[in-house]
């Protein structure tokens, strides 16, 4: 991306870029990515899930990586996100996403290199105190963005009072001089360059299927639903559960030491044992860790043609080769069929794996309905543009021969029109597709125009937010 | 690479003995006492091996590069701030500026750049050079009054058509976005004040991901919106005084019919939800259509082909360039190859041909008279063209034929590569693409008495031979067509009869009583073509088809020798006379084969 010569300024209107040294502010349901539009990459990627303590000194909260990971008593790992794709705990998410800034963009002008949380985390306890000492002194600055200008991206179908609320904490807490939100579609349309198309983010706790024309969302017609990542976490799990004998889940801080056995043979580990040991929620979230490596290094969706369960489809995938996994523990197996299993819920509701907890998920929140859906509210002129430019975003769409199936089911549903899938290859632009596009956009000269400064949140207070990021 | 010294140096590990430094450095001497090649990849002079080539290849040049440009001490940055001037508010940002050398120095370091922020008085730059994408769109506007007196509508409140326009002023024109964002509440006042109104109830809405549906579509809102700025450009710019741009504007505007747009949407909508069977069913037509319109094609292309070659070429080249341009054997050779390739595509067109083209052949005949006129008129002018062609790209100098022939100089098109014998070249030259048609050719050679093998193949010979199997692949591709017709015209005869002996429908009509007879006629002429010499077969053919004309109209009679140029003007005329022109011009052509026949054998 940094092509420039960095001794000279670029050539006026080469890019029609001018950065104000803004910083970008992504959050999702599994991780925050933060950094200074201009870059290629957020250089701050946090895991939203954070870590509590209720010990009698006190509660004590625990952010980053590094910190959230490390097995503690009564620790337990929550998400501020609610169930439905909108921020719930807010006092909370505005410390994670504050630590998400200033751990890595702005924090570390303090200098003391052991305490700017760059280099703790290798001894067990001290990641807590570290934690502690960092938001102190954050504290006792005046405020984290004095500096900078705050573009934030929102789910397409935030709620008024949660946009407020945005604009409340980087204004009031965070003293941004100016502001915007922008919907994660539209960014990660303009991450692949394109200014209308329709988006398919497949993150963790939700899919969304959102219009876009001329970089405005069709509110109309966007579309989610819980069937993502967090959804296949749980189908692989049913299956494990289900299949026999039941494949065990081990995280990895449960194992000491393991050997090698041969496929299939129960595992030979020594395990740790804890005191007091980390709580349900804990486990839960390591156990998630195993899954999303299962998930990339397992899982298959079905390429079509056809869905997994019709005619002789299944045979065929039985007698493609299978793929290898071992457990932390040292369990291993080939999967097979299976592993086309797991994910095939995201596009047939019958396929998807049961039991009390995980109800038979509607049909109405499978991909392809998702997307006809959305199609269907779109003006009957704009859905062959909106067509052409299908762009495939969120972390779960790296799930092997994803693409295909999505193009397939496209094709089939609207086989008269001229469908073309954008799915960036690069891992990264896939994953943080809505960032890349928040930080082209406020690098951008005439972008500045679009700011709300401080001065306008004060004259109009929180609910400029409305009139101003459509 | 690192070495076992580095390794040694980041683990803190002492250092190996000096002896054994020095032996890794002895075995390394010892192991390259080449010389380096200078110049050359260290790639490139590992594949020399041992033993460096005895020539040094390469040029030995000393790269130097370019000085760094010593331009004085590092330029300073400065965090500039500035103001853009496409907003109101004067909001201060800062982005990074080289440090103006005018500007009063301030001091170094990083407090400087602090302090510019927080006292943000320096001088902050006025930032205009993002203007020019600040656009905002034209807007019809209207006054009270107006509204009043032209603008009313028993559909449409005032403040709802004030929203109208806001909205669209908000969302420049985008009517899908429009659409999608519009969302009037009666009783506030416009969509500014709607939050402090009913703040809750506005909220609720936006909260909703699913809006409720909303009574007004796309077209109502359009309709209105044309309609109010139709009628504002009326009372503005009166009807005559509008220029022709803002007429056409006018006219969109006023005629818009949102009933009209509707359906078309609608229409638009179902043909995009077509099953797949539908669209595969759809793809099918169109290629069979395709399929049928290139038969169809293919077989216009042909008969056209025939009726080219049926004519009789010489004929129009001497009328358009003269005998003269025959003369050298250049141009002959030329006339050759064309002719040549001519049949050839021909061949290819008939071998792709299928059954049905070739039943069709009657109906197309009878019709497609008229255009194959126009057909090899043009036909004439390619030949001419090729020909000029031809002697356009001759050498600048030229041999006169004499001088050719005595210094055995011969010119060619395009040569192959590696040496033929001459007798080969004649072998070659009686296959033909399929079996059958060889030995046609061999049994035609037999006939006229031309030898197995031809004792001197000098490429005279060979081009006289040449010319001779093309004249006898004519001849046969007459006598197939000859056949053709035959049968065709037993067959219509048969009918014929059998209308006639059927009822009175047969006596009905002369007029299409000629066409089989007339037809009848010309393969009789035809037949004798290839065995009888050149005179009696005119003889022949005039006789016949007196007979054939004297059924129908006698017009064609006269003119039988004649060139084509009157029939082209005749044919169109009537097309009762169509079957006995088609006759006529048929025995003309078959006139000129038989010349053509002749003057081989006088050749011979
Ligand atoms: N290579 C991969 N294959 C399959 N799933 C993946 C892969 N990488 C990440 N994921 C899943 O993607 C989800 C995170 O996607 P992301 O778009 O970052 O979500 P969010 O925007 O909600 O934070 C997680 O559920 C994770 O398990
Ligand atoms: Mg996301």
């Amino acid at each position: 991306m940094n092509t420039l010569n960095s001794s000279s300024a670029p050539a006026a209107g080469e890019y029609a870029g001018d950065e104000v040294a803004a910083i970008v502010l992504d959050p999702g349901y599994s991780s925050i990515r933060a950094g200074f539009a201009g870059e290629d990459v957020p250089k701050s990627v946090c895991p939203s899930f954070y870590g509590h303590i209720d010990s009698d000194s006190g509660s004590q909260y625990l952010y980053g990586e590094n910190a959230i990971h490390t097995p503690a008593s009564n620790l337990q790992i929550k998400n501020y996100w609610g169930s439905d794709g909108i921020v719930e705990d807010w006092d909370t998410a505005a410390k994670v996403w504050e630590y998400a800034i200033t751990s890595r963009l702005t924090g570390a002008r303090a200098g003391d290199p052991a305490k700017n949380g760059l280099n703790d985390g290798t001894k067990e306890n001290g990641n807590g105190d570290a934690m502690e000492v960092d938001m102190e002194t954050i504290e006792n600055q005046e405020k984290p963005l004095e500096e900078s200008p705050l573009l934030m991206t929102e789910p397409g179908w935030n709620p008024t009072k949660a946009r407020e609320k945005a604009i409340e904490i980087a204004m009031e807490e965070w003293g941004t001089p100016a502001f915007y939100l922008q919907k994660t579609g539209v960014l990660a349309a303009f991450a692949s360059g394109k200014a209308s198309g329709i988006i398919i983010d497949v993150g963790a706790s939700h899919t969304s299927v959102t219009p876009v024309l001329d970089g405005m969302v069709l509110k109309k017609g966007v579309q989610k639903s819980p069937l993502a990542g967090n959804f296949v976490s749980n189908q692989i799990r049913l299956g494990f559960k289900q299949s026999q004998p039941e494949i065990p889940l081990t995280p990895h801080y449960l194992v000491k030491s393991k050997t090698p056995v041969d496929a299939g043979m129960p595992a030979q580990a020594v395990y740790k044992t804890f005191d007091i040991p980390p709580t349900d929620s804990f486990r839960h979230y390591q156990e998630e860790r195993v899954l999303t490596e299962y998930k990339e290094s397992v899982v298959e969706i079905w390429p079509g043609p056809g869905r997994l369960s019709n005619g002789t489809n299944e045979e065929i995938a039985k007698n493609t080769p299978g793929r290898p996994f071992e457990m932390p523990d040292g369990w291993n197996q080939v999967f097979g069929v299976d592993r086309f299993r797991a994910a095939e819920g995201l596009f047939d509701a019958n396929a998807a794996l049961t039991d009390d907890a995980n109800p038979r998920p509607k049909d109405e929140h499978t991909l392809p309905r998702l997307v006809q859906a959305a199609v269907q509210q779109v003006d009957a002129d704009q859905r062959p543009l909106l067509l052409q430019n299908i762009v495939v975003t969120g972390g779960s769409t790296l799930l092997y021969k994803l693409g295909d199936r999505l193009n397939y089911e496209i094709n089939a549903l609207y086989p008269s029109t001229r469908n073309k899938l954008i799915a960036p290859g690069p891992v990264v632009e896939r994953k943080y597709a809505a960032w890349i596009g928040g930080s082209i956009l406020a690098s951008l000269g005439s972008f500045h125009q679009l700011w709300i400064s401080r001065k306008e949140y004060e004259e109009h207070g929180a609910n400029i937010v409305e009139k101003r990021c459509r | 690479m690192a070495s076992g010294r580095d390794v040694r140096d980041m683990l803190g590990l002492p250092m190996g003995g000096d002896g054994q430094k020095s032996a890794v450095q002895k075995r390394a001497k010892a192991a390259a006492p080449v010389r380096r090649i200078q110049g050359v990849a260290r790639e490139v002079a590992a594949l020399y091996g041992e033993r460096p080539p005895p020539v040094a290849v390469y040029e030995e040049k000393k790269a130097y590069r370019a000085k760094r440009q010593n331009q004085g001490p590092a330029k300073k940055w400065v965090q500039q701030p500035f103001v853009n001037e496409a907003r109101g508010d004067g909001l201060v940002l800062k982005h990074w500026r080289r440090k103006p050398t005018t500007a009063p120095p301030v001091q170094d370091g990083e407090d400087t750049l602090m302090k510019d922020g927080e006292s943000a008085e320096p001088h902050v730059e006025k930032s205009t050079d993002f203007l020019k994408y600040s656009i905002q769109v034209d807007l019809p506007t209207f006054t009270d009054e107006e509204y009043d007196a032209y603008l009313r509508s028993d559909d449409w409140s005032r403040e709802e058509t004030d929203y109208l326009f806001e909205v669209v002023k908000d969302y420049s024109y985008r009517w899908a976005v429009i659409w999608d964002r519009y969302d009037y509440q009666p009783g506030s006042r416009s969509h500014l004040t709607q939050e402090t109104d009913n703040a809750d109830a506005g909220r609720a809405m936006a909260a909703l991901p699913f809006a409720p549906t909303k009574q007004r579509t796309v077209e109502d809102l359009k309709a209105r919106f044309y309609h109010i700025s139709a009628k504002l450009m009326k009372l503005r710019i009166p009807e005559m005084q509008m220029d022709a741009e803002q007429y056409t504007l006018y006219e969109t505007l006023s005629k818009f019919n949102p009933e009209l747009e509707g359906n078309r949407k609608l229409l638009a909508a179902a043909l995009m939800n077509r099953s797949m069977d539908e669209v595969k069913e759809e793809e099918f037509l169109l290629a069979e259509l395709q399929r049928i319109n290139m038969a169809a094609n293919r077989l216009d292309a042909e008969r056209e082909e025939l009726r080219a070659r049926l004519e009789h070429p010489s004929a129009n080249q001497q009328v358009s360039a003269g005998l003269a341009s025959f003369t050298s054997s250049q141009a002959l050779q030329a006339l050759f190859s064309q002719l040549f390739a001519q049949d050839r595509s021909k061949k290819r067109a008939s071998g792709g041909g299928t059954g049905p083209s070739r039943i069709s052949l009657n109906t197309n005949d009878l019709i497609q008279t008229p255009s194959s006129a126009n057909a090899q008129l043009s036909a004439a002018a390619r030949r001419q063209s090729m020909a000029t062609n031809q002697s356009a790209q001759t050498p600048m100098r030229t041999l006169s034929p004499q001088q050719e022939h005595r210094y055995n100089v011969s010119t060619h098109d395009r040569l192959t590569s590696g040496v033929t014998f001459g007798s080969d070249k004649l072998l070659k030259m009686r296959q033909a693409k399929s079996n059958v048609q060889t030995q046609k050719i061999a049994a035609a050679l037999a006939e006229l008495g031309v030898s197995e093998v031809i004792p001197l193949p000098t490429s005279k010979v060979a081009d006289v031979f040449e010319q001779l199997i093309g004249k006898v692949g004519k001849l046969l591709d007459v006598r197939k067509v000859r056949e053709k017709e035959e049968g065709e015209s037993r067959v219509l005869a048969q009918m014929k009869e059998r209308r006639g002996s059927s009822g009175a429908l047969g006596g009905e009509s002369g007029g299409t009583s000629v066409e089989p007879q007339g037809k009848h006629e010309i393969p009789d002429s035809a037949e004798q073509t290839p065995g009888l010499d050149g005179e009696g077969d005119e003889d022949n053919d005039n006789d016949e088809d007196g007979d054939g004309d004297g059924d129908g109209d006698a017009e064609g009679e006269e003119d039988d020798e004649d060139a084509e140029g009157e029939e082209d003007s005749r044919v169109p005329s009537e097309t009762v006379s169509r079957a006995a022109s088609t006759a006529h011009k048929r025995s003309a052509s078959v006139l000129s084969q038989g010349s053509v026949q002749s003057s081989k054998r006088a050749r011979k």
